[in-house]
């Protein structure tokens, strides 16, 4: 088992490089490159963008230029500029490593080209509330998509099978920020009015979401905290889970189907195992095995579904942000949030493998 | 003398369910209504049976005939503002600013702000979206079935290298990618939005087309026509392509529905087609602003044209799943 862990770790590289390769291609399209945040400023010289270039190196040929990037290239050699570098101290005892020239490899993603930030704090500010809102919707999706395709199967050509069939149909084939949208128009537009248009918090009644003042406030009333939160989350949420619940509850109905038809299953009923204990403890367990492997898969669907629900919904996070990144040419914010989430995407598929081959134990792993 | 074989005697042994010997017949006038079908006739027959998908396909290609006829009777020109009115017909107090609902001169209402006709917008907005659609699907089909099949039938390295490149696309949220291209390569033309999407589509399909001809490759057939000497290309292209058409056909067609809507939102941010061509994407962008003044009909008319566009495309692809591809399960 460990040795499969490690293979698949290594099996991982390669993709990330791969990965870093397409986000530095971002750099190399995107509008004035480097020079763009020269564009609008008419008091900058030719000298100085010449001193720039040469500070930063943008004059070396573009394979050296990535390998800077990255944090490898450097004065020092090249493996040890791939370690982490810096002064530590540890029970008084201080130690210098050696590694760690500026590089996306030492978390060092850049500074945002309309306000001047660290990549790192932008995202670190926006991803608390990407977590909430996908974490939610996540939950929930799962949840209702087991349940009602677990039942459909079971319960076949029921009423219920049937609904569930024609709601998977037009629920998948409706837009997700099309249905966004249209919540805002008929629950959130006046005459109606029962939710908030957009945002994360009322901005009347609550500090800013992540500043002091905001946990001070979740400290002093919780409540009124969770339903103001609560209270912004329904209509996003919706939109999000909707169509993957369409999706998925299909997919568990027709992995629950061929549970369900399995030679054991018939035994088991011809023995005369009651009902419930053969759909909970023979044919559920065989139906998990695909849903496990979807569930990291589906971690992708999650984050293309938090750019459009984020955008719809002026929820600040991570995703709106992005789509900001793309209006205003900020190559470094853009670059540095499709790294953080190709990565959690990489890592999300490496849990998903690992935990198949642990529930699953015909897996061959070794 | 016309008769039909009956399948309840199978074997000729003359049981209780055999055809009787017909008096004066003799057997040599004994015809038999056996109409020999090809594989298509066959899947065609069976696409018919299928009635979501038949519906499916009649909702589809009569989107696509208003998206070609309709824009001849109902012209949209981005720069021909209709004259303003101050109230909508038959409301004096109302502002025809914010739009008028939906009314026998107006079906679908006219939208906020240049009181445009939703009905003009949306007819107008199906050729693009469907052109896109239908275009950068097919292209991602030939450069997925390319690069499958070269990395399917020759293995080996240039397997590895495709795949592990084929991984990296895949493992990339694509929205994102698909997002920042448009906006910093696309420059608003449609043409280089089908670009675009075809050259970030294709991964999934290349993956397919690739199992199939690992699969298709060690069948006897391919063996054979290697051991009477046909080369590479024949191989490829006479015997094993013909037999990975199937899914090939039914995910390019589900493709399309998926580059609808993904389209669509990429215009909807202003991030693909320019405003000035009407898309069911640049349709909502406007209509979002006037959400508030209680304008229901300019967002909802689009989507719905996105919404109906789908579903027939998705129940024409389960119905051809169905008919190709008949053991495929999901």
């Amino acid at each position: 088992m460990g040795k499969y862990v490690v293979r698949r770790l290594l099996q991982a590289i390669p993709v990330l490089i791969g990965i870093s390769l397409i986000t530095y291609f971002i750099l190399l399209i995107s509008p004035g490159g480097p020079y763009a945040r020269f564009a609008n400023n008419p008091r900058i010289t030719a000298a100085q963008i010449e001193a720039f270039a040469a500070r930063w190196g943008l004059n070396d040929p573009i394979p050296i230029q990535y390998c800077k990037w990255l944090g490898v290239c450097g004065e020092k050699p090249f493996l040890i500029n791939a370690l982490p570098g810096g002064t530590f101290e540890f029970n008084g005892l201080k130690i210098e490593l050696p590694g760690g020239d500026n590089g996306m490899l030492h978390g060092d993603l850049g500074y945002s080209i309309t306000d001047g930030r660290p990549v790192a704090d932008v995202i670190g500010q926006r991803i608390l509330p990407t977590f909430i809102l996908a974490g939610t919707a996540y939950v929930i999706w799962l949840t209702v998509a087991f349940l009602a395709g677990v039942y459909a199967a079971v319960k076949r050509y029921s009423l219920f099978d049937s609904s569930l069939t024609v709601a998977n149909y037009v629920g998948y084939s409706i837009p997700t920020f099309w249905l966004g949208i249209m919540l805002i128009t008929a629950f959130a537009a006046p005459p109606l009015k029962w939710f908030p248009v957009s945002g994360m918090w009322t901005t009347r009644t609550v500090p800013t979401f992540g500043t002091p003042d905001y946990w001070a406030f979740v400290g002093a009333q919780p409540l009124s905290a969770l339903y103001d939160l609560g209270i912004h989350l329904v209509l996003p949420v919706f939109t999000l889970v909707v169509v993957s619940i369409a999706y998925d509850s299909r997919f568990i109905r027709s992995a629950m189907l061929d549970a369900l038809n399995q030679d054991f299953v018939k035994t088991a009923r011809a023995k005369g195992v009651p009902e419930r204990t053969v759909i909970f403890r023979h044919a559920l367990r065989n139906a998990l095995l695909p849903v496990v492997t979807n569930i990291g898969l589906e971690i992708s669907f999650l984050f293309t579904g938090a750019i459009v629900t984020e955008t719809i919904f002026s929820w600040p996070g991570m995703g709106r942000q992005f789509i900001q990144a793309v209006d205003n040419f900020d190559y470094p914010v853009l670059m540095g949030i499709l790294l953080v989430t190709a990565v959690i995407v990489v890592f999300a598929n490496l849990v998903a493998d690992v935990a198949y081959a642990f529930v699953d134990p015909r897996v061959q792993y070794g | 003398m016309d008769q039909t074989l009956r399948p309840t005697d199978p074997l000729g042994t003359g049981g209780p369910g055999a055809i009787p010997p017909v008096d004066g017949a003799g057997g040599e006038d004994f015809e038999v209504n056996l109409v020999s079908l090809n594989q298509w006739q066959i899947a065609w027959r069976r696409f018919l049976r299928h009635k979501l998908a038949v519906f499916g396909s009649l909702l589809f290609l009569s989107i696509v005939v208003a998206a070609i006829v309709l824009p001849f009777f109902f012209p949209f020109d981005f720069y021909k503002v209709p004259t303003p009115v101050a109230h909508c017909p038959g409301a004096p107090k109302s502002l025809a600013s914010s739009g008028c609902p939906p009314s026998l001169e107006h079906p679908f209402g006219t939208t906020g702000g240049l009181q445009r006709d939703v009905f003009t917008v949306v007819v107008n907005g199906a050729r693009l979206s469907l052109v896109i659609g239908v275009g950068a699907s097919l292209f991602a089909a030939v450069i997925g079935a390319a690069v499958g099949g070269i990395a399917g039938y020759f293995g080996g390295w240039i397997d590895n290298l495709l795949m592990r490149f084929v991984d990296v696309l895949l493992s990339l949220p694509l929205l994102f990618v698909i997002l920042v291209v448009s906006k910093f390569l696309g420059g608003g033309s449609w043409v280089s939005i089908i670009f675009v999407f075809a050259f970030l589509g294709w991964p999934g399909l290349a993956r397919l087309v690739r199992s199939l001809f690992l699969t298709l490759r060690e069948e006897v057939f391919v063996e054979a026509a290697r051991a009477v000497g046909v080369g590479d290309r024949r191989i490829i292209f006479r015997h094993i392509l013909p037999n990975a058409l199937s899914p090939l056909i039914v995910a390019t067609t589900l493709s399309v529905a998926g580059v609808i809507v993904t389209e669509a939102f990429v215009s909807f941010l202003g991030f693909g087609v320019d405003v000035t061509q009407p898309t069911w994407g640049n349709a909502l962008n406007g209509a979002v602003r006037f959400i508030p003044v209680g304008n229901w009909w300019w967002p909802l008319f689009p989507g719905l044209a996105i919404v109906f566009t789908v579903l027939g495309i998705n129940f024409m692809g389960d119905g051809l799943r169905d008919a190709l591809d008949p053991r495929s399960k999901f």
